[in-house]
């Protein structure tokens, strides 16, 4: 990996991570745990569309990693690496079906997806299927919210940021 | 708009209303005053809400930790824990059959249960 690339990489990262805790001092709107904005998400969404598939796996984890740190609650770490895991390797497998107008709708089933492996995650840890009555809950909320981070991500990626004014 | 991305977008819509409607039939109203208390997968409190007096109590978490419970007028809730989420606390009072009150850090649950059980 050039350099320069991972200098970029290391850029979204940080970009997330602010996004990320910035969104932390947000109030959380609705009682139910795993329910979010997952507004550092559009950068995620930004680096599927822009970077191949190994640079956007690197990028996420890492951001997990340190959001997780960063957040003061790392017992969520399985959750989150779960979640962003299964709404990772999706968004990737559909990204080349997917034109640039519905980059939203990628972002949705990412954020479906990020939900399930939430979920799948806390039925594993917990060993209890109780949690499983979150689940409806989370998919309303992961559709609004993954529509809305999709179309940030959609408008950004549609203006091409270009890489010269970057470069010099 | 090819047809894959059609297809995409209605299996969506699709999952969209039918989580609409199983939250119609979630948020309903409890038919009994039955709770029980559930640590890690095992009942360590079960009693009859219309039966309990007022009173606050605390469980220690197997981990450290810990969760304030309060019983009022027939209604439990969380009023407090020392996890950094406080997602419990949010939730309020036991309202729904199908909604417990989950605290994850502590792996503990508030639900409704059957008499029967017991």
């Amino acid at each position: 990996m050039k350099t320069k690339k991972i200098a970029r990489l290391s850029l979204l990262t940080a970009i997330a991570l602010i996004i990320f805790i910035i969104e932390l001092r947000i109030p959380d709107l609705l009682p139910i745990p795993g329910a979010k904005l997952g507004l550092a998400n559009i950068i995620t969404v930004y680096a599927v569309y822009k970077y191949n598939a190994r640079e956007t796996i690197l990028l996420v984890i890492t951001r997990v990693i340190l959001g997780s740190l960063f957040g003061g609650n790392v017992s969520a770490i399985m959750y989150s690496m779960a979640g962003a895991m299964f709404c990772l390797i999706c968004m990737l497998l559909i990204r080349r079906i997917i034109p640039l107008n519905f980059i939203w709708l990628s972002s949705v089933i990412g954020a479906i997806l990020h939900n399930t492996g939430q979920i799948l995650m806390a039925i594993l840890l917990m060993r209890s299927f109780a949690v499983l009555s979150f689940y409806p809950f989370l998919i309303i909320t992961g559709t609004i919210a993954g529509a809305f981070t999709g179309l940030c991500a959609q408008y950004i990626i549609k203006r091409h940021i270009p890489d010269k004014t970057v470069e010099k | 708009m090819t047809k894959s991305v059609k297809v995409l977008l209605v299996s969506v819509l699709l999952l969209f209303i039918g989580s609409v409607i199983a939250v119609i039939i979630i948020v309903r109203k409890p038919k009994g005053t039955y709770v029980e208390i559930v640590q890690n997968n095992e009942i360590i409190y079960s009693f009859d809400l219309s039966e309990e007096k007022n009173r606050t109590f605390r469980i220690a978490g197997q981990q450290g930790g810990w969760n304030e419970v309060r019983i009022e007028d027939g209604k439990i809730s969380i009023t407090d824990a020392d996890c950094p989420d406080h997602t419990c606390v949010k939730a309020g009072v036991l309202r729904s059959e199908n909604i417990p009150i989950v605290c994850l850090p502590h792996k503990l649950v508030i639900r409704f249960a059957d008499k029967e059980q017991k």
